[in-house]
C-alpha cells in the first residue's frame, strides 16, 4: 500500500505541479497571484470539449485550437481588466483575477450548463502500467511526463531566451526594464499567455481525469496554490517538487492516519511554510529594500 | 364636544373590529384567479445539476396552468437560485413570504439550505411541500406545515444493504459516503441494517464535497476486500471512485441511491463503468409507459424541448404532483388550512413518485409522505433492467 500511495501521489502531484507552474509564471513576472487560473483552464477545457463533441475536429486540432483560445482569453483579460486599474497595486490586481474568476464561472455555468461532461481523450484514464505491482493509470504516466517536459522547457525558456530574461527583468523592477528597451506591456501579456496556456493544458488532464463541469478546478487551483507556496512562487522547479511532494503528503496522511482530513493537509501547509519558511523549499528568500 | 368626540372614535373602532375579520380571511398568495408557488434551487455552482428539479416543478406548473388551472386558478412559479448556500436561501424564503407573498413552497433541494428555511417558514405557517431530500430534519420535530415525500435516505440505505446481503448473497460490504447529512444518513442505515443482523461493515469512507482525487479512498476500499460497496454520493464522486477502483482493479457490486439515478448522465461521466450498478429508484423510469410519464414528455417536447429529459428534471414533477394533489381537494376554498386536511386524506396516492400517504400529526411518519422506492440494474445501454416492484421501506 505504502508503495502504491507514493503513486498515485506523485501522479495527482503533477496535476498540482502544472496548476502551480500557471501560477508561478504570472506571479515571477508581476507579482500577481491569479485567482481566475482555475476557471481560464476550465473555460478552455469547454473549448476543447466543444470542438471535438459538436464540430468533430481531431484531437490535435482540437489542443491547438483550445491553445489559441488560451492565449486570446489570457491576453484580452490582461488588456481589458488589469492594464485598465487605475494606479493599481497588487492586491487590487488580484482582487481583479478573482472577479475575473467569477465571471467566467458564470459564463461557464451559463453556456455549457451544470451537468458534469465527460471529455474525450486520447489517452483512457482506466487502463494503466502495472510496474512490480505498482499501478499507475495511462494518464496520469502521461500528466506526469507533460508537467516534466513543460517544466523543462520553460526552465530553459526563462534561464537562456532573450525573451525569458526579459520577462525576468520586468518582474524585478519594471520601470528599469523600460529604461533598457523592454516592452513591459508586451511582455506582461506574453507572460499571461503563457500561463493560460500551461493552465489549459492542467484543465484538459484535470477533465480527463474525471469529469468536467464548471466547479471542476476549485479544489485543484487550491491545491495548486499550496504547491506553489510550498516549493516557492518563483521557482519553476520548486512547483514539481512542490506538486509532488503535496500530492504524496496529501496521500500518506488520508492512508494512514485520516482520510476525512486529508483535504485539509494543503491549508496547514500553507499556514505552515508561510510561517517558518515564506519564500517556499526552493526559492531564495527576496527581501525588498524600501 | 368631547363626548361627540368619543363617540366618533368609539363608532369609527366598532367598524374597524368589524372589518378586521373580512381583511384576515384573505390567504397569502391566493387570489380569485391565481395562487403563487415558489421554489428555490441550485442554478449555478457546484450543486446546479440538482438545479434541475426546481426546473421540472416549473414544467407541471405550466402544464397545470395549460390545462386550465385547478378550480379557475392558476399559478404563478416563482424559482429563485440560491447557488446550494444556504445564507441565500433564507434570503429567498424571506422574499417569499415578505415580499411576493406566496401561498406555499414546493420542492428545495438541500439539507442545509432547506434548514435555514424550515423554522422561519414554519413560524410564518407556509404550507411547504416536498423538500427533495430525504432526512429526518423535515419530520422530526414533526411540523403542521411541513408535507415530507422523499423517502427516508435512512431507511433506503438499510433495505439497499438488506437487497444486497439477503437477495444477492454479498456479504463483505463496505460503504463510500460523503462527508455530509445526506451522506451520513446513509451510511447510517447501511450500519444500523448490519449491527442489527450481527454483521461486520469491512470499510466506511468518505469523502469532502470538494475533494477531487480519490485515489486513497479506491486503495482502501480495494484493500477492505469488500464483494459489495454502497456509494451515498453526489454524481462527480459517483464517476470518480469508480474509474479510480477500475484503475486498480478492485471490481466489486456497486449500488447506490436513487440520487444517482439519472442513469443517462452518469453513463456519459463514467465512460460506461456504470453498467451494473444496483440503484433504487423513487420516480418510474425516464421511458416509463405509465400513461403520467408519457403525458409528461409529450409536454415536455412542447414546452421545454431545451431541458434534458432526465431524472434531476422530472424529479421536480415528483415531488410537485402531491402539492397540487392538495389543491384539487382543498377545493375552491384554498387556506393552509384547507391544503393541510386535505394533504391528510391522500392514502397511497400515486402519480410518477412513490405512493405517498398522510395522516394527523400525531407521530413523524404521519407527515413522511414517500415510503417506497424500487431497485434496477443498469444495462450495457444505459437502460435499466427493473429487478423490483415498488417496496415499503420505512414501516
Amino acid at each position: 500500500m505504502f508503495g502504491q500511495l507514493i503513486v498515485s501521489g506523485l501522479a495527482v502531484g503533477a496535476c498540482y505541479a502544472l496548476l502551480a507552474l500557471a501560477m508561478v509564471i504570472i506571479y515571477k513576472t508581476s507579482e500577481v497571484l491569479n485567482f481566475a487560473q482555475g476557471e481560464m483552464a476550465m473555460v478552455s477545457t469547454f473549448i476543447t470539449f466543444t470542438l471535438l463533441e459538436n464540430y468533430h475536429v481531431p484531437f490535435e486540432w482540437a489542443v491547438v485550437l483550445t491553445f489559441l483560445f488560451a492565449i486570446f482569453l489570457a491576453i484580452f483579460f490582461e488588456i481589458v481588466f488589469l492594464r485598465q486599474a487605475k494606479d493599481p497595486t497588487v492586491i487590487g490586481l488580484i482582487i481583479i483575477t478573482l472577479g475575473f474568476e467569477m465571471i467566467l464561472m458564470g459564463f461557464a455555468g451559463w453556456k455549457w450548463g451544470p451537468d458534469q461532461r465527460s471529455l474525450p481523450f486520447p489517452v483512457s484514464n482506466i487502463e494503466a502500467y502495472n510496474v512490480y505491482g505498482l499501478i499507475i493509470s495511462k494518464i496520469n504516466f502521461w500528466t506526469i511526463v507533460i508537467s516534466l517536459v513543460l517544466m523543462f522547457i520553460l526552465f530553459l525558456f526563462f534561464r537562456y531566451t532573450k525573451l525569458g530574461i526579459a520577462m525576468r527583468a520586468t518582474q524585478q523592477n519594471q520601470l528599469a526594464a523600460r529604461v533598457m528597451g523592454i516592452r513591459t506591456k508586451w511582455i506582461l501579456s506574453f507572460t499571461w499567455a503563457i500561463s493560460s496556456m500551461v493552465g489549459a493544458v492542467a484543465g484538459m488532464l484535470i477533465a480527463a481525469l474525471g469529469v468536467l463541469d464548471p466547479p471542476m478546478m476549485m479544489d485543484p487551483l487550491l491545491k495548486g496554490f499550496a504547491s506553489g507556496v510550498l516549493g516557492g512562487m518563483t521557482s519553476l522547479p520548486g512547483t514539481a517538487v512542490g506538486g509532488a511532494m503535496l500530492g504524496i503528503i496529501e496521500n500518506l496522511f488520508g492512508g494512514y492516519i485520516s482520510l476525512s482530513f486529508k483535504s485539509v493537509v494543503a491549508f496547514v501547509i500553507i499556514v505552515l511554510m508561510l510561517c517558518i519558511r515564506p519564500s517556499g523549499l526552493l526559492a531564495r528568500h527576496y527581501v525588498k529594500k524600501v | 364636544m368631547l363626548k361627540r368626540t368619543l363617540v366618533v372614535i368609539g363608532l369609527m373602532m366598532t367598524v374597524f373590529l368589524i372589518a378586521a375579520p373580512t381583511s384576515a380571511q384573505k390567504v397569502r398568495g391566493v387570489t380569485d384567479t391565481e395562487i403563487l408557488i415558489g421554489q428555490w434551487g441550485p442554478q449555478t455552482g457546484p450543486a446546479a445539476p440538482w438545479g434541475a428539479v426546481a426546473r421540472g416543478t416549473d414544467l407541471l406548473v405550466k402544464i397545470i396552468n395549460e390545462e386550465g388551472g385547478i378550480h379557475g386558478r392558476k399559478f404563478k412559479y416563482f424559482l429563485r437560485d440560491d447557488s446550494y448556500q444556504p445564507a441565500k436561501t433564507k434570503a429567498i424564503a424571506k422574499e417569499f413570504v415578505e415580499q411576493i407573498g406566496v401561498f406555499a413552497v414546493v420542492g428545495g433541494v438541500g439539507v442545509a439550505p432547506g434548514m435555514t428555511a424550515r423554522d422561519y417558514l414554519m413560524e410564518n405557517k407556509v404550507p411547504w411541500c416536498g423538500p427533495v431530500t430525504g432526512v429526518y430534519e423535515w419530520i422530526t420535530p414533526i411540523q403542521k406545515y411541513l408535507f415530507a415525500i422523499y423517502p427516508l435516505y435512512d431507511d433506503e440505505a438499510f433495505n439497499l444493504t438488506g437487497y444486497l446481503y439477503e437477495k444477492l448473497g454479498f456479504k463483505k460490504i463496505a460503504v463510500f459516503y460523503q462527508n455530509d447529512d445526506y451522506g451520513k444518513q446513509g451510511m447510517m442505515g447501511v450500519e444500523r441494517y448490519l449491527l442489527r443482523h450481527k454483521i461486520k461493515l469491512v470499510e466506511k469512507i468518505s469523502a469532502e464535497v470538494t475533494d477531487r482525487d480519490l485515489s486513497t479512498h479506491a486503495l482502501k476500499l480495494k484493500n477492505s476486500g469488500a464483494d459489495a460497496v454502497i456509494m451515498w454520493t453526489m454524481p462527480t464522486h459517483g464517476a470518480l471512485i469508480l474509474a479510480e477502483t477500475a484503475k486498480i482493479g478492485f471490481k466489486p457490486q456497486w449500488a447506490t441511491s436513487n440520487t444517482l439515478s439519472d442513469s443517462a448522465l452518469m453513463m456519459q461521466i463514467t465512460k460506461g463503468l456504470w453498467v451494473g450498478m444496483i440503484n433504487s429508484f423513487v420516480g418510474e423510469l425516464p421511458d416509463s409507459n405509465h400513461p403520467l410519464m408519457v403525458k409528461y414528455r409529450e409536454w415536455h417536447k412542447k414546452l421545454a424541448p431545451q431541458e434534458r429529459w432526465g431524472f434531476f428534471y422530472y424529479a421536480g414533477i415528483i415531488f410537485a404532483e402531491p402539492f397540487f394533489e392538495g389543491v384539487r381537494r382543498a377545493g375552491k376554498n384554498l387556506t393552509p388550512e384547507t391544503w393541510i386536511s386535505a394533504m391528510e386524506t391522500l392514502k397511497n396516492w400515486q402519480g410518477i413518485g412513490p405512493p405517498i400517504s398522510y395522516s394527523k400529526p400525531n407521530h413523524p411518519m404521519d407527515r413522511q409522505g414517500g415510503k417506497h422506492v424500487f431497485y434496477g440494474k443498469v444495462k450495457p445501454d444505459g437502460n435499466i433492467q427493473r429487478l423490483t416492484d415498488w417496496m415499503q421501506i420505512t414501516k
